[in-house]
């Protein structure tokens, strides 16, 4: 598993794309108005608290970059039969299972360095202008508690999914699951947004951090006034926070044994 | 390490039988495996690589059965594997690929796998592109970082699918000369079109044909299976229908020189010639390559 996690991250890591895409995302986002990331440096707009500041940057890079963190990842999985490795790797004694372990991480964790990389960024220069050094405590509690379950949801099932379909339509899929499951306000349609199984982390960000946005006045969790799936919105408390970072991680080591069973299965057939 | 198979099967989906209640015995030392296109061959190689399970049937290596995940695993712990359709990583060098490679095989010493790998390149006449990104190699190249690859841990069984496929004339004969050194006490399985590597490398060879065995024994005794049946046919003419063409050389005399493989003489003109290996193989392959060309 050591062995594919660190050859993968390698690999991972060379590819242009990987520092281009989230790259183009951020300028693009300032281009059109992102203004939590100009207003951070205004000493007359940015959020009183380091901590409101901290989270408030985390929503806004992982609602933006994880769109291109799963695209990214769509690939990973199946080039190894696409460049014709898996017959020399298959006939290694190294288990099939801690080898798509290894490649979890090993890519997963490449494709998060410049998310990590801004978000770091980001946090540091705020916390140098403005003085206020305890946000770099808070950047690296929300990273834990917020961004890195999100993204190790996002890549299992990016990994996974184009085992069953080419990995072009999955990324179309994921890009419009994304804004449905997670930017849509639950009182427009039915939606998995702002409930437990929100991989932007809104269960945390509401019960851990007491963040409910940059002007106090947003809803990241508990029930939605005459939103449907409702029950999936429970009243967010810390036990239900953390309850909701173990679903998203249940939910992504059910999209790994799915991918292996797959995986297995094809080996029989083939 | 001595391979027994038994009834062996493999049907893929739509019915298609790749292996068809296949049976042979695959001594210690080279062996060769011979057949045409769709015989089997490529299947039999993957399912004793593990990495594709039979429909029925069995088989062990070195007592091992592959039937069982702890059988596979023994067996792959003393594997090498040169896949016929051979893929690499493009971003990683050649030696990163090796590196790559040795630890999923247990090459765990940095010392011991940088001092292996550093060899095999040098084996391979690559020590000077090691450190270049395989995006950039030829296909004979990375056909050479196969070769390495599936010798990196000293394997007990090697299986070699269509090795000498891509590499110029001088590399064909240097790998051959590399895997009969290679061979010794340990099992090498040569599975090629090219009739010619059999011939200079393995003592024994067996013929598939539709899945089945069609032929097992010694070099010798294939080429004898084409006793009587080789000849030499000049004419103007098109060749005739009966029988094989193995050659065709234009004449001295005008029209064209025929080496024909057929049971009986294929005109009143063609002379009788010694058989070879090339000739044996044609003989006992031939029910398939008729209807292949029904």
């Amino acid at each position: 598993m050591i062995a594919t996690l660190l050859y993968e991250f390698r690999m991972q890591i060379r590819k242009r794309s990987v520092w281009i895409v989230p790259a183009l995302t951020l300028v693009l986002f300032v281009l059109i108005g992102g203004s939590l990331l100009r207003d951070l440096f205004d000493p007359a707009e940015r959020p009183p608290e380091a901590r409101l500041a901290v989270v408030g940057l985390a929503v806004q890079i992982h609602a933006l970059l994880s769109i291109g963190f799963g695209c990214l990842l769509a690939d990973r999985l199946v080039r190894d039969d696409r460049l014709r490795v898996a017959p020399i790797l298959d006939a290694t004694p190294a288990s099939p299972g801690a080898r798509l372990v290894g490649k979890y991480l090993g890519a997963g964790a490449a494709t998060a360095v410049p998310i990590a990389v801004a978000f770091f960024g980001f946090a540091t220069a705020y916390a140098g202008s403005s003085g206020s050094w305890s946000a770099l405590p808070w950047a690296l509690a929300v990273f834990g508690a917020v961004m890195v379950p999100g993204l190790l949801f996002v890549a299992a099932f990016a990994l996974t999914v184009p085992l069953i379909m080419p990995a072009p339509l999955f990324r179309v899929l994921f890009v419009g699951y994304w804004l449905w499951g997670n930017v849509v306000t639950p009182d427009l349609m039915p939606t998995l947004s702002r409930t437990v199984l929100n991989p932007l982390g809104g269960y945390p960000m509401a019960a851990l951090f007491d963040f409910a946005g940059i002007d106090g006045d947003d809803q990241w969790a508990g029930p939605f006034p005459g939103a449907t799936l409702n029950f999936l919105r429970p009243e967010p408390t810390p036990l239900i926070a953390w309850l909701s970072i173990a679903l998203l991680l249940v939910l992504a080591a059910a999209a790994l044994t799915g991918g292996h069973l797959a995986r297995l299965a094809e080996r029989t057939r083939s | 390490m001595r391979i027994e198979i038994a009834g062996l099967t493999k049907t893929f989906r739509g019915g298609v039988a790749a292996l068809d209640g296949l049976d042979l015995t695959v001594p210690t030392g080279m062996f060769g495996l011979l057949g045409a296109n769709g015989a089997g061959k490529t299947t039999l190689m993957r399912i004793l690589a593990g990495i594709a399970r039979p429909t029925a049937g069995r088989v062990t290596v070195g007592g091992h059965d592959l039937a069982t995940t702890a059988g596979r695993h023994a067996v792959q712990r003393g594997l090498g594997y040169l896949p016929q359709d051979l893929g690499v990583y493009p971003d990683l060098t050649a030696r990163q690929f090796l590196d790559y490679v040795a630890l999923l095989k247990g090459l765990d010493d940095p010392t011991v796998r940088r001092r292996r790998v550093g060899e095999l390149l040098e084996v391979v006449a690559l020590t000077g592109q090691a450190n270049r990104r395989l995006r950039g190699f030829s296909g004979g190249m990375r056909q050479r970082v196969g070769i390495a690859q599936a010798l990196l841990a000293d394997p007990r069984l090697l299986i070699v699918d269509e090795p000498t496929a891509g590499l110029d004339p001088e590399e064909r004969i240097r790998f051959r000369t590399l895997l009969s050194q290679f061979a010794g006490d340990r099992t090498v399985l040569l599975s090629t079109h090219i009739v010619d590597d059999i011939a200079q490398t393995c003592r024994e060879v067996a013929v598939l044909s539709r899945g089945r065995l069609a032929f097992r024994g010694t070099v010798e005794s294939l080429t004898r299976e084409a006793a009587g049946r080789v000849w030499s046919l000049t004419t103007a003419g098109p060749p005739p229908p009966d029988g094989t063409v193995v050659s065709a050389l234009p004449a001295a005399e005008g029209g064209m020189r025929y080496r024909i493989v057929a049971a009986t003489a294929p005109g009143p003109t063609a002379q009788p010639l010694e058989p070879a290996l090339e000739d044996g193989y044609l003989t006992v392959a031939a029910p398939e390559r008729s209807a292949l060309n029904a």
